[in-house]
């Protein structure tokens, strides 16, 4: 077991490396920063200055150590739009993202979980092929159109909701549920094939055949075993409370995270973009290492395999 | 979903040689058919240019909201008609995903059976590659290379490509593993093909079917990618225009003028629900252990 979380979390932190790598690699090579923040006329000393203040002259691999360093200090550089720390600027818009973020996995998983459990108990039923339609509108109708959509009908022609801004909790509404209804329904529909999976399988007929009732059969040996599956794409879930609503945070000028990047990448403010893009590797790292160790500690079977080294 | 759509396949015993095509699968097929005429004949059935003014009509609506026959979907704020704006529209994101997609599938292809060739080192380089890239949103990865990169339709198609190239990856060297120890691989590397020749003219047309299964699943993802990069504005730049685009400019005029936003965003939920269906439908059909 030991070895098994050892190994883990070896690739968790390799993974995190790789993501710092490809954020200097990326940022840093691909053009220059003091061209582009600088006007094109700008003074040959102002622009010498530029460089020199953001280290932009020293060669590359010097650069990227400092770097390197400088993250594993907690430095992550300041916005070169306003000067303020990148990641001040950045952690001081998680409580909106998560103000959306949060409620929205709570509908993922309320409406989404039960949804496709109730779909496979009642497989080809009225309600499973309205439960699986809704999934696959929910799963083909991309978030910017639905949100759009809902602006339309409960903004612009109800008038009930604001259309955008942040302010009081009616705004939140409409960016709850746009967040929510696509989520639940990929759960859905990935939970219904999940149980389906599991319901097919000798043990749940071996235990009906014993004479356990049905309500036990799946409460004990169905659910347990469908969970295991679908705690991979809840973790997914989890790991994108940050990044998860970029696009909708954009349709309703929500002033979050997922907001803040766009504006960055369209400013081409580098230390904010990288700060984000450190911060999300690090949610979505963090959660899939804590989903591997529930692995562990749902299923022995991989325990053992891993711990084993027979994987 | 699938299940919904082929109830009979899933039960029925002895598979019969021919099954009925359900009718939501011939109208996803029919639909991706339009869509593919529209995009090769856009320029023959737009009636008018896609980037061409008319500011008498300005925000016109369209015939079925009261407008005139002139502009049948209407036209925007700079009187370009959107109908044929929608035309150019899904050539474009069509082209950007089709390009995208084969990228894809030809470098996560490639990719996967150079591990499953080598082994070794670069397999576990692949792998953590494969890791890297299945365990971060690729929305983020794609922002942060726009952020430097900026615009080009070719390093934007390029981008867009990477999208998914994991799935291929893993499906690749898998399935090259396995047909590497059948006796056909071992038979024509006897008979002294190069590994190339073994790769590309046996193991791949042996595994094709699972591949493209595979992209057309990731199709309709990079649809929607695409036009999500070009709704933040980030994507497709105008003049030229992409389905994503159109929504996003059309967005300002929500409130007046909804017709504009309303057309891209049925072709994009249609067509994503198109494809989706088919590639389904094909996944169940042909290989049912792809789920």
């Amino acid at each position: 077991m030991l070895r098994f979380i050892a190994t883990r979390f070896a690739r968790a932190l390799v993974t995190i490396v790789m993501v710092v790598t490809f954020a200097f690699v990326v940022l840093r090579l691909s053009g220059d920063p003091a061209l582009l923040i600088m006007s094109v006329d700008a003074p040959p000393e102002a622009i010498a200055a530029f460089r020199q203040a953001w280290g932009l002259d020293e060669p590359l691999w010097q650069q990227y150590l400092k770097y390197f360093g400088a993250i594993v200090q907690g430095d992550l550089g300041r916005s070169m739009r306003d000067g303020r720390d990148a990641i001040v600027l950045v952690t001081e818009r998680i409580p909106a993202t998560l103000a959306l973020t949060l409620p929205a996995l709570a509908i993922k998983l309320g409406i989404g979980i039960p949804a496709g459990v109730y779909a496979a108990l009642h497989r080809n039923s009225l309600t499973d092929r309205l439960v699986m339609t809704t999934a696959v509108l929910g799963f083909t109708v991309p978030s910017f159109v639905l949100g759009l959509l809902l602006v339309l009908v409960f903004a612009v022609q109800l008038g009930w909701l604001p259309s955008g801004g942040q302010g009081t909790w009616r705004h939140a509404i409409l960016p709850v549920i746009t967040l929510g209804v696509g989520g639940a329904a990929v759960l859905a529909r990935f939970t219904r094939s999940a149980m389906l999976e599991v319901l097919g399988q000798p043990y749940i007929r071996t235990a009906s055949a014993k004479g356990v009732p049905w309500r036990l059969v799946v409460r004990g040996h169905a659910l347990p075993n469908a969970a295991i599956p679908t705690v991979t794409i809840v973790g997914f879930m989890v790991g994108s409370l940050i990044a998860g609503a970029v696009v909708v945070e954009s349709v309703f000028s929500w002033p979050g995270v997922g907001r803040l990047l766009v504006v960055a990448v369209a400013n081409r403010d580098l230390a904010v973009v990288q700060c984000i893009l450190l911060l999300v590797a690090a949610t979505m790292v963090t959660s899939n290492l804590v989903v591997d160790l529930l692995y562990g500690a749902l299923d022995p079977r991989l325990r053992q395999m891993r711990a084993g080294g027979a994987h | 979903m699938s299940d919904s759509v082929l109830p009979a396949a899933a039960v029925a015993a002895p598979p019969k040689p021919r099954t009925r095509l359900p009718p939501a699968v011939a109208l996803g097929i029919a639909w991706i058919g339009l869509m593919l005429a529209v995009a090769l004949l856009a320029e023959v059935i737009s009636p008018y240019a896609y980037t061409a003014l008319d500011l008498r009509n300005r925000l016109s609506p369209p015939v079925f909201m009261d407008g005139n026959w002139a502009h049948v979907l209407g036209t925007d704020e700079l009187g370009r008609d959107v109908l044929s704006r929608l035309f150019f529209s899904i050539r474009m994101s069509l082209l950007i995903a089709f390009g995208a997609t084969i990228i894809g599938a030809a470098f996560g292809t490639t990719m996967g059976f150079l591990a499953a060739h080598f082994r070794g080192v670069v397999e576990q380089a692949v792998l953590t590659l494969v890791d890297f890239s299945a365990s971060l949103p690729f929305l983020i990865l794609a922002l942060a290379v726009l952020a430097f990169f900026g615009n080009s339709l070719m390093l934007f198609i390029v981008l867009l490509g990477f999208h998914a190239w994991e799935r291929y990856a893993r499906i690749a060297r898998g399935l090259a593993i396995s047909a590497g120890a059948q006796g056909y691989a071992a038979a024509v590397r006897q008979l002294g093909a190069t590994p190339l020749r073994v790769y590309w003219r046996h193991i791949l047309p042996n595994i094709a079917s699972t591949l493209i299964i595979s992209m057309t699943l990731a199709f309709p993802e990079v649809i929607l990618l695409e036009s999500g990069l070009s709704f933040l504005g980030l994507g497709v730049q105008p003049p030229a225009t992409s389905l994503g685009n159109m929504l996003g400019y059309g967005r300002e005029y929500l409130t007046r003028a909804p017709w504009i936003l309303l057309a891209p965003a049925f072709t994009i939920i249609l067509t994503t629900l198109a494809i989706s269906l088919v590639g389904d439908w094909l996944r169940d059909r042909v290989d049912p252990t792809l789920r």
